[in-house]
């Protein structure tokens, strides 16, 4: 019989909420070690451009402790490709480019020192658009690469395919063609980047206070920079003010901070300002993508033919393996007979692009479900219908490998067109009748969505695994030292609840460690929504193992052979006996009396999936999470303003283990979302960002907020724990895509690019007139 | 940014700094004049902070004969939540209420946002069709009072001298009760924290059969500097709110785009601003 669960599932409010609402939270910027140093980065005035330089007035200073170029240094290129110097050498290519580095007393000098370096500059013309950067005439960009491609600023290509392409257009009913265009968008977190180095001399070892998402692979990839031994490289997070994806690359400032560190042997700090965040740290991939689709006489998705041109800046990051994701959603997001996928990632001198929540998925769904609402109209469909009846389904086994062995995208689909309804699409092609339009300057429409995301771990690395260890002290509190880390995501409270719930300890008396590469056992980080999936799977085989401990001491204090303990109220409890031992007396006679042992365990959780193979088919992930919106606009057809009025969004979450931190992350995801719909864009103009500033660079605020009404869909599945999914980067999934195609619906315009300002929606209304 | 401060408690204390200084600013809410001197890297000047000052002229809102005295430190909260604002000069409160957002209204002041003279001032557009007159007051001691439609000489620009201090601004009140149609309307992306695309301030007496007695019309961020659309104010005089024809309303908004020269920046094309310009025009009769 099926246990009732005491914790999981309840409203239990964040871990760290207190020091975070009191202003208690130690962040990077908060740090502050005895003889520390403050370190600033000249980059380059001019995206494409040749230069000298000369540091010699900056070194004079006083107060000015260190000035480095690329002269100065021995280090190896960063980066997924290690295309990336850190420090530049006589040529820029972005004008993000870091070409001298000072560490200095004050902040204050740091910027003065910064003043007195010269650079000449010999300005190039640069490369700003990605078809440009292909044709043969032009320069090459990144001179770091193998040359692996046959054009000189090819940096990545993908190529997929499943199906009998041209069997199936032949099939189709209908085929639609059009060429979707996405934007920068840039992470905004509230905590601007920062890092503090120490580097100490007399052991050659190196500290690092660091904001990353990933500190194992990052630690990796700093001891590859600094040509050091990545043990020798200890990586403590403090409280991280956002990540979003935007901390899952090491960036040049990191590996710059520690090289100050190591030449001074003093701690250096560097903190960005907020300008230098919207300059330098990495945003959304702009991409082009050209799909075809098509679909039979009754609707059925016959096929769909990609081809995707990515803007990949001057130097490859993560972000240039967003492809992965993107070929999952045109290969499986709906059931679909054939897909051919190419995408191809293009040096160019603008800035580069990173990871960043929902990882290609939200451009390629922006696409998908726009040309599925043309597929529609050209069959005179309903655009709830289509959805339907293309839905995926449980037990599936997609064309890409995908397993779908739970799958609430059908009841999702069904659950937000139940809840909008009433809200009737203006432009019904299917002959129904149109709602009634009241005030003719304001018009309403509908649009729908989904999504299909990752929902247990993703299998890109060669472990996807998460270690832990958990041990119950001698006063019967528990400690959970756990490989992932807590990024403002909230894990840290989910894996206190569990340990709660498992071992019957109150909430208070659970601690969890997750900051230092030293203690911590390994975990790949915090990528993909997997931490709750995974490192809570990972603690609930530690806990397994503490309990199989605890269990034969219990039976031997209270002399029964009882196996099937319950642990409650800090009790160890024999149902067959009515026998009660406290929890702590327990671990006391573990400790004190002989064998002596103590109660603590370790266990390493692998998910079952696998590696994708070369024509990337495989179960890439644990288990997939789905979500369908629907959601109402209202738009302003005198200003072009469209107001979203009500979000419908029902998700697969597999089963809800915090509804509180579940709604957190739904809300915060769709609002980002919205953002990305109407109004965030990095602008830039040869080069150069136009907007690096809250001013002109627009997230939305309070007052914008819509009605979100959400609905969680338990599916249980068997693979998480409590049969949970990977929440985290859904619900930002399909907004866009879903404001879109009611935008669309309110006014019968095309969008085929994002985001929709007032200004272009204004535009199109006029255009369509 | 480094500079030195001096904060009078009372008008002696005010004219005194006033005299005695020879390059000075003043500074009310901040929310303008720290961005400005973050840009800068030193100051040379002295900053008189008019934050503590003690006088009721700067700093309260009265009922004065045919109008109200608005004194320049009154904040934008302050103008948000005055029931006599908000019955008489509805312009002035929806305008107030659009600005920034609630925490910048608590300290930003109605002085700062007419001194600062952005082509995008809330509050000053509203002044504006109010047809407002400024109080100026000098380090002599010796008051002037300027309309409004002679106070901005150009962008970020004023009739100010360089030892005046804008005390109070008084709005006219034609008659106690009349009829009104007035409100401020702000275009923008996003619903606060937006500095207005576009906006239009409009404040009409009407009788009691609707006809129009007196319109005031201004336009923000569509020309260098705040505009009043006399014009399009006297097109519609003596027409009937209710009945006003298609043809006026268009011919009406017409005349307010005719005071826009919008410029394009990266918020928005000139063209975006007269469309919209047009429209929000055409939609007071709506
Ligand atoms: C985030 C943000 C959002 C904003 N949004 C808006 C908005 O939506 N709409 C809008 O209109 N404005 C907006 N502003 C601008 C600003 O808040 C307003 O202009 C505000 O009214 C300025 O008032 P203040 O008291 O802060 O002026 P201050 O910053 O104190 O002063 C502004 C200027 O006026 C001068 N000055 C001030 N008082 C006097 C006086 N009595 N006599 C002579 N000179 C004087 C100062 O020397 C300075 O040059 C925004 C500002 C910020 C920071």
């Amino acid at each position: 019989m099926k246990k009732e669960l005491r914790v999981i599932g309840k409203p239990v409010p964040k871990h760290d909420a207190g020091i975070r609402v009191t202003g208690k939270a130690v962040y990077g910027h908060d740090i502050v070690l005895p003889g520390m140093l403050h370190g600033a980065i000249l980059r380059t005035e001019h995206p494409a451009a040749e230069f000298t330089i000369d540091v010699s007035q900056a070194r004079k200073l006083p107060g000015v402790v260190c000035v480095i170029t690329a002269d100065d240094v021995d280090v190896n290129n960063i980066g997924y490709k290690r295309d990336h110097p850190i420090l530049k050498k006589g040529e820029a290519n972005c004008t993000r480019d870091e070409i001298a580095a000072v560490a200095a007393d004050t902040k204050a000098i740091a910027q003065e020192a910064l003043k007195l370096i010269k650079v000449k500059y010999k300005v190039r013309k640069g490369v700003y658009d990605p078809f440009e950067a292909l044709n043969e005439k032009s320069p090459q960009i990144n001179k770091f690469i193998s040359g692996k491609f046959p054009n000189k600023n090819i940096a990545e290509v993908f190529h997929y395919e499943h199906g009998h392409l041209e069997e199936e257009k032949k099939k189709s009913a209908v085929t639609v063609t059009r060429r979707f265009s996405l934007p920068r968008m840039t992470h905004t977190c509230m905590g601007t980047s920062n890092i503090t180095a120490s580097f100490n001399k007399t052991d050659g070892k190196l500290l690092l206070y660091s904001s990353t998402q990933v500190p194992f692979l990052y630690q990796r990839d700093m001891a590859h920079a600094l040509k050091m031994n990545p043990s020798d490289i200890r990586v403590i997070q403090p409280v991280i003010g956002g990540g979003f994806g935007s901390k899952l690359d090491m960036h040049p400032f990191e590996p710059i901070c520690a090289l100050l560190s190591i030449k001074t042997g003093r701690p250096v700090q560097i903190l960005y300002s907020r300008e230098e965040e919207f300059i330098a740290s990495p945003t959304r991939q702009p991409m082009i993508i050209d799909l075809t689709a098509g679909a039979d006489e009754k609707g059925n998705f016959t096929f769909r033919e990609i081809n995707i041109i990515k803007d990949n800046g001057a130097y490859t990051s993560w972000g240039a393996t967003t492809p992965f994701v993107i070929m999952q959603a045109f290969s499986s997001l709906y059931k679909v007979r054939a897909c051919k996928f190419d995408a191809t990632a293009v040096y160019t001198n603008n800035v580069f692009a990173g990871s960043f929540r929902g990882y290609g998925n939200p451009q390629a769904t922006f696409a998908l479900e726009r040309i599925i609402d043309l597929l529609a109209d050209e069959l005179k469909m309903d655009k709830a219908a289509i959805r339907l009846l293309n839905a995926n389904e449980k037990g599936e086994i997609t064309g890409q490998g995908l397993h779908f062995e739970t799958c609430g995208h059908k009841e999702c689909l069904e659950t937000v067109i139940e809840k909008a309804k009433g809200k009737r699409q203006k432009h019904v092609a299917s002959g129904a009748e149109p709602a009634k339009v009241e005030n003719p300057r304001f018009k309403n429409g509908i649009g729908y969505a989904s999504m299909l995301h990752v929902g247990g771990g993703a299998k890109i690395y060669r472990s996807d695994g998460c270690g832990t260890t958990s041990k119950i002290d001698p006063y019967g509190y528990c400690t959970i030292i756990t490989g992932s880390n807590e990024i403002g995501q909230g894990s840290e409270t989910v894996l206190a609840m569990i340990a709660s719930e498992e071992l019957g300890i109150e909430l208070k008396k659970i601690k969890v460690i997750n900051t230092d590469t030293d203690v911590k056992p390994w975990d790949v980080g915090v990528h993909a929504s997997r931490t709750s999936f995974v490192a809570g799977n990972s603690l609930l085989g530690a806990i397994r193992i503490l309990k199989d401990k605890l269990n034969k001491k219990a039976s031997e204090l209270l002399q029964t052979n009882d196996p099937e303990f319950e642990y409650s109220d800090n009790k160890i409890i024999s149902e067959k006996t009515k026998t009660t031992i406290a929890l702590d007396k327990v671990v006391r006679e573990m400790h004190f009396s002989e064998p002596n042992e103590l109660a603590i365990a370790s266990f390493f959780y692998e998910p079952s999936s696998k590696f994708q193979d070369k024509d990337f088919k495989g179960n890439v992930s644990g288990t997939y999470a789905f979500a369908s919106q629907a959601i109402e606009v209202e738009v302003d057809t005198y200003t072009g303003n469209v107001k979203v009025l009500d979000i419908y969004v029902a998700q697969d979450v597999g089963k809800v283990l915090n509804p509180l931190l579940l709604a957190g992350q739904i809300e915060g995801g769709i609002l980002q979302g919205v953002g990305y719909a109407l109004t965030e864009e990095l602008l830039m103009h040869e080069g150069k960002i136009l907007n690096p500033n809250f001013h002109n660079y627009k997230i939305l605020t309070a007052s914008d907020i819509p009605n979100i009404h959400f609905y969680p869909i338990e599916t249980n599945d068997k693979q998480g724990p409590y049969g949970a999914k990977g929440v985290g980067e859904a619900p930002l999934i399909p907004t866009a895509a879903a404001i879109s195609n009611a935008v669309c619906d309110a006014l019968g315009v095309e969008f085929l690019e994002l985001p929709m300002t007032p200004e272009r929606v204004l535009k199109a209304i006029h255009e369509n007139k | 940014m480094d500079f030195k401060i001096t904060s009078p408690k009372n008008k002696a204390g005010l004219l005194k700094a006033m005299q005695e200084g020879k390059n000075f600013r003043f500074g009310a809410g901040y929310t303008d004049l720290l961005m400005e001197l973050k840009k800068q890297e030193e100051t040379s000047f002295t900053i008189i902070n008019l934050a503590q000052l003690n006088d009721k002229t700067f700093t309260e809102i009265n009922t004065i004969s045919g109008g109200l005295r608005i004194g320049s430190l009154a904040t934008a909260a302050e103008i948000v939540n005055d029931k006599f604002i908000t019955q008489h000069f509805p312009a002035l409160q929806e305008a107030a209420h659009s600005l920034a957002s609630s925490q910048i209204r608590e300290v930003a002041t109605i002085g700062g946002n007419l001194c600062t003279a952005s082509p995008s001032g809330d509050m000053a557009c509203a002044l504006m069709a109010l047809e407002a007159q400024c109080e100026i007051l000098s380090a002599n001691g010796k008051t002037r009072t300027v309309p409004i439609s002679g106070f901005f000489t150009g962008p970020r620009k004023t009739v100010l001298q360089k030892k005046e201090v804008l005390r109070s601004v008084l709005v006219p009140l034609l008659e106690k009760n009349r009829k009104l149609h007035s409100g401020f309307i702000k275009v923008g992306t996003r619903r606060s924290m937006e500095c207005s695309v576009v906006s239009l301030a409009y404040h009409i007496h009407l009788d009691r059969n609707d006809s129009i007695v007196h319109a005031g019309v201004a336009i923000g961020a569509s020309a260098p500097t705040i505009r009043f659309a006399k014009t399009a104010c006297d097109l519609i005089s003596g027409n009937n709110l209710k009945t006003i024809s298609q043809k006026d309303k268009e011919e009406f908004a017409a005349k307010v785009v005719s005071y826009a020269s919008p410029i394009t920046d990266i918020r928005a094309t000139a063209w975006y601003r007269k469309e919209v310009l047009f429209n929000i025009s055409k939609s007071i009769f709506e």
